[in-house]
């Protein structure tokens, strides 16, 4: 296991080195840098201001130099400053990152409470496996951002339950949470589908295990085979969703960030991407790919602690 | 083993029904007599009529025709995007498997690291950038079609590359494999008579899943503006642009959303149906 | 392709079920109304810096009006009026003495005196030292103030007292005294911090680093509390002398979807949607249909003229003929009604209708499309067997056609253009593009082939030197700069262009205006369509907003905005 974090962690540390410089050619070759938006803003700029305000952002050093000064800053600890939000880059990041937290955390925990415990039901009790079928189907099929606009029209427009976006002002824990039913709902719904799934067919399989069946005839109780015998070998499989959905913790969620106005990491990305806002985006995609890359090695090492079986594949 | 038949087949019968009203789209619009790009900007968000089954978009274009317009650009989509990423995974998959060594653990951190990245931000960013610096023709809803699926496969060939070298690799074990290996078969004919067709089964299902999943990705572009270029249109454009009137509107919005939820759930109930069942 | 029908009917009988439950009157929570000191307000648009002189952003400006005075501004009426000085400086009030520069250029010298009641929410009056400071900073380049043009023309900064200040110019101009974005920066919390390192003053500055000290903002309201990308807090200013506004707080909400904004109105969460960037026109039209009884809808046809950029150096479009017929193809009195229910006057140039300087003899091009057909075959485009024309050399009749995609709005004009041109046999071939790509790239650097549908901001009687002139056709040489994407030349616009700003008396100016306005109206370098209108939605209890039109947002007289 220790040969296994040795070999891995070097790894990851390259492929983030090499994933931020391709992030950083990728956005500097996009159209529109800060100084033609500039010009935009103010005609009256001639030729020499656009050669001098170059100058001032370093915009005229080659990127390959850019992307080297800004790695060393971040190795040093400096993450700059983003433009797009006229702040320290690590100062935006924070709020966007604690609202993904808390919404994806709840949307995820209830996400994988139901799921696993749908995923149950279907393999134990045979006869709702066609029902949680079903809502796994449609919980996967349904666009995002269009079960969102639905019950915003719903429970915000028409019934006026619940608010339609944003954030309180003021108010408790209860405030805030009023806030959050309808943006986890939605999250939840899109999430819950593969938690049941995997649930299914894994204890559905473990299910089958001749140990099983010898428990069985052993005469232990089904509710202690289903819990103390068939779930914890079912999670194996669940380990790697886990591990994908912890990166979509801190990666945020677009859509639903975009629909209900909250803020978030999925927004704050894809504002700092199109907006060239280079110190931003990057900060906030290292620290995405980081946590994945870290979850999904943690998922792998549990995986084989839990199960010797697996050889090469880990 | 039944109730799995009986998805595999009302899965194909969703996606057949849905692609049969694809090639049904000229013929309708025919009848009706309706031109499903031109615009009536005199009767906007028309109710449903004997002329416009379904009413009319923002712009007064018939929205059954545009649904069934619509679905060659967002099946075609689909379908394509999960051509494209099973070919490449299954290629970089095989090579994994047999290869080893650092080919292997070179394509692997490949994979993880794709993995590992946000896809929708960098999806984003792929989308934002000029068709004609990727040599890609500009305009026209075929090089949009391109654009997306090239964009879809570049990060959909992940998970079928995981797929086909973890098979590959358990195929090329065992013992009759490694006796054929052992006799002096060749390499290529080892792959394709062993593990290509070991493979079948779950590169379909991957296959299918991909459909799906490319079907809704069009969708989440278009609603962010990235997606099929008007006047031709897609589900995810429809769905899109009935957005902003959707509080006046609503159905315009409903049913472009619903074929997109059709599609999906046909094509994930044939992968359901496809999935191998092991005992 | 009966049986798809059926196949559709469960769907629809299910849809139809729902229907009633979508479209049921908002039962949204309306019980806030009493006790209400807070005015929360919707806005499309979020803003990165708060400083007034770096970067230029609506919702910035629109968030700044409630805070800060700039020194002038144009009013609802769009006069050129003061909000941070006394009298606006004109020739006849001889804060504006025509006079010779050091070198015996002809230039100018104008006169501001800052308002006695100013002060700095600590209490500290506003001062000329304020004015020196934004002078100072602005001419530096390093500095990176927007209007780089304006402080390169005052080269001395005269101040006799702490009211008044002079500075000298050295070029002639009719709209100087308006200072462009000169104005007061609190140079007691902001000099220190420029002084010591001047290059990054703009992400230093106590705008952006200590945003709520009170320090920074003179206006009837102070920002309390930022909630970066999402909203601002703001809460009178107790300094403030001028009448008080009424509410005790203001809330401002970024909803950037604008599907979510009016979700967001109709559950009660939003008080109101500022007009400067709210609601799309179409959307608050189809809003005001479903809830006039709820809010009230006013629309301004504002200085945002939207137009289609033609490249005039493509052979095509080169040919005024083809030009004219694209025009009278575009059946724009139709678009306007059907699409923004005749709220947008359709444009017979750049000039608003409103602009004192229209010339309204001028009509708006008509739909004609005999006319327009008649001016293709001349130019010798001729009917083939697909509807589009051809010309001698067999080549078709395509203009890409190019606006900002996600813009659904521009998105939707542009389709019914494509439309109607096909009758004229023309093909429009669509390609949007990101705002970032389109203006970052497209336009500026000039990529693009055939027409773009954008709009331009600009404020009363705006020379259009930067779109019009020869030399603002943007080229590698030249940076870039220069907003003259078609590529316009003529030399009599050229010399009109430059000889405008030096005219002093408004009725000499008029007839150059005319004359302007008639070149562009005849060569069409842009083929105009409207001027946008801005839709405003208020609650039924909030009267008092005046909507402007102009650069100026309408919150900078939230001072008059009261309930009901």
């Amino acid at each position: 296991m220790a040969r296994m974090i040795a070999w891995r962690v070097p790894q990851i540390a390259a492929t983030l080195a090499i994933l931020s410089l391709a992030a950083f050619l990728a956005i500097g070759a996009m159209p529109g840098d800060p100084i033609s938006l500039a010009m935009m803003a103010d005609p009256r700029l001639g030729p020499a201001d656009v050669e001098r305000m170059r100058a001032l952002h370093g915009l005229d050093q080659p990127l390959l130099l850019r992307w080297w000064a800004w790695a060393t800053g971040v190795l040093r600890g400096e993450f700059g400053y983003s433009r797009l939000f006229a702040r320290p880059a690590a100062e935006v990041l924070w709020p966007a990152l604690r609202g993904s937290l808390v919404l994806l955390g709840t949307a995820l925990a209830l996400a994988a409470g139901l799921g696993i415990g749908a995923g149950m039901l279907a393999a134990l009790r045979p006869r709702w496996r066609g029902a949680v079928d079903a809502v796994a189907l449609l919980s996967q099929a349904l666009p995002a951002f269009w079960l969102g606009i639905l019950l915003i029209i719903l429970f915000a427009v028409t019934l006026g339950w619940l608010p339609a976006g944003g954030a309180p002002d003021a108010g408790g824990v209860a405030e805030a949470a009023r806030f959050l039913v309808l943006p986890v709902a939605t999250l939840a719904i899109a999430h819950l589908a593969a938690y049941a799934r995997h649930t299914a067919a894994a204890m559905a399989e473990v299910l089958r295990a001749p140990w099983i069946t010898a428990a069985r005839a052993r005469g232990a109780p089904e509710s202690r085979i289903a819990f103390r015998h068939a779930l914890p070998n079912a999670a194996v499989p669940l380990l790697s969703i886990l591990a994908l959905d912890a990166g979509a913790l801190v990666s945020g969620a677009l859509i639903t960030e975009t629909v209900f106005a909250r803020p978030g990491m999925g927004k704050l990305l894809t504002d700092a991407v199109m907006g060239n806002d280079h110190n931003l985006a990057l900060l906030a995609l290292l620290l995405v790919a980081g946590t994945t890359l870290l979850a999904t090695l943690a998922a792998d090492l549990a995986q084989r602690g839990l199960d010797p079986r697996l050889g090469r594949e880990g | 083993m039944g109730g799995d038949a009986w998805r595999l087949r009302t899965g194909l019968a969703i996606l057949l029904l849905l692609a049969l009203a694809a090639l049904a789209a000229p013929g309708v619009a025919a009848l009706l007599g309706v031109d499903p790009e031109v615009p009536d900007i005199l009767a906007r968000q028309a109710g449903p009529s004997a002329a416009h089954p379904l009413g009319t978009d923002e712009l007064g274009r018939d929205i059954l025709v545009r649904l069934l317009v619509g679905a060659r650009v967002s099946l075609a989509v689909g379908i394509a995007a999960a051509l494209a990423s099973t070919v490449i995974g299954l290629a970089a998959g095989l090579l994994a498997a047999w290869r080893g060594g650092w080919v292997d653990a070179a394509l692997m951190r490949l994979a993880d690291g794709l993995l590992a990245l946000p896809a929708l931000p960098l999806l984003v960013l792929l989308a934002a950038m000029d068709p004609a610096a990727l040599g890609l023709p500009r305009g026209g809803a075929l090089s949009d079609v391109l654009r997306i699926v090239l964009i879809l496969a570049l990060f959909g060939w992940v998970g079928v590359a995981r797929l086909a070298r973890a098979a590959a690799i358990s195929v090329l074990a065992r013992d009759h494999v490694r006796a054929a290996r052992a006799l002096g078969v060749g390499e290529a004919r080892l792959l394709r008579r062993h593990v290509v067709p070991a493979l079948g089964a779950p590169l379909a299902v991957a296959a299918s899943l991909a459909v799906a999943g490319a079907i809704l990705a069009e969708s989440t572009l278009s609603f962010l503006g990235l997606g099929i270029q008007p006047p031709a249109s897609s589900w995810g454009n429809m769905l899109a642009n009935a957005q902003d009137l959707v509080f006046s509107a609503p159905m315009a919005a409903l049913w472009p959303g619903l074929a997109i939820a059709l599609a999906v759930a046909g094509a994930m109930l044939v992968a359901d149906g496809l999935r191998p069942r092991s005992g | 392709m009966i049986p798809e029908m059926r196949e559709a009917e469960p769907l629809r009988a299910a849809a139809l079920a729902l229907l009633p439950l979508l479209a049921a009157a908002p039962a949204a929570a309306q019980g806030r109304d009493q006790g209400r000191d807070t005015l929360t307000i919707g806005l499309s648009q979020a803003t990165g810096t708060f400083h007034p002189n770096i970067e230029s952003m609506a919702a910035k400006s629109y968030i700044l009006g409630f805070a800060r005075r700039p020194l002038t501004g144009h009013g609802p009426d769009w006069r050129p009026l003061c909000l941070a000085c006394d009298v606006f400086p004109t020739l006849e009030n001889g804060q504006v003495v025509l006079e010779n520069t050091p070198e015996g250029k002809p230039g100018m010298r104008v006169t501001w005196r800052l308002r006695e009641d100013l002060r700095w929410g600590d209490g500290r009056p506003v001062t000329a030292e304020d004015l020196r400071f934004a002078w100072e900073a602005g001419r530096a380049f390093e500095t990176g103030f927007g209007g780089a043009e304006f402080y390169r023309q005052a080269y001395e900064f005269i101040s006799p007292d702490p009211r008044t200040v002079t500075l000298r110019l050295d070029k002639v101009s009719f709209d100087a005294g308006s200072a462009g974005g000169f104005e007061p920066l609190p140079a007691h919390i902001d000099r220190a911090i420029w002084e010591a390192d001047r290059r990054n003053y703009r992400s230093r500055t106590a705008y952006d680093t200590d945003t709520t000290n009170r320090g920074l903002w003179n206006g009837p309201y102070r920002v309390t509390a930022v909630q970066p990308g999402a909203g601002v807090t703001l809460e009178r200013n107790e300094a403030w002398a001028g009448p008080a506004p009424a509410f005790r707080r203001v809330n401002i909400r970024v909803v950037e979807n604008s599907a979510a904004l009016e979700a967001q109105l109709l559950a009660g969460q939003v008080d109101m949607i500022a007009g400067e960037l709210g609601l799309s026109l179409d959307q608050a039209i189809a809003l005001e249909r479903r809830a006039r009884g709820r809010f009230r809808f006013e629309y301004r046809a504002g200085l945002v003229w939207e137009h289609l950029d033609l490249r005039l150096d493509n052979p095509i479009l080169s040919d005024l003929r083809v030009r004219q017929a694209l025009m009278l193809a575009i059946d724009r009195p139709r678009i306007v009604a059907g699409l923004f229910d005749g709220r947008q006057p359709v444009a017979a140039t750049s000039i608003h209708p409103d602009d004192p300087m229209i010339d309204k003899s001028l009509a708006p091009w008509p739909f004609d499309l005999a006319r327009a057909q008649a001016l293709l075959e001349e130019a010798g485009w001729r009917p083939g067997p697909d509807g589009i024309r051809r010309n001698a050399e067999g080549a078709r009749l395509t203009v890409d056609l190019q606006t900002t995609a996600g813009n659904r709005s521009r998105e939707t004009v542009l389709q019914a253009i494509q439309g109607m041109w096909r009758a004229a046999g023309v093909e429009g071939r669509i390609a949007n593009q990101p705002p970032r790509v389109l203006f970052g790239e497209t336009l500026s650097q000039r990529r693009f082939q055939g027409a773009a549908l954008f709009a331009w901001i600009s404020s009363p009687e705006n020379v259009p030197r930067s779109t019009l002139h020869s030399d603002e056709i943007p080229t590698a040489a030249r940076n870039w700069s220069g907003q003259n994407y078609p590529g316009y030349r003529n030399p009599e616009m050229d010399a009109l262009i430059e000889a405008l700003p030096q005219e002093l008396d408004a009725e000499k100016r008029r007839p150059m205006w005319s004359r302007l306005q008639a070149m562009v109206h005849r060569d069409l370098p842009a083929l105009p369509l409207w001027h946008r209108a801005d839709a405003h939605v208020w609650p039924q209890w909030l009267e008092g907003v005046r909507p402007t039109g102009n650069m100026s947002p309408s919150s900078l007289w939230v001072t008059d905005w009261r309930m009901r």
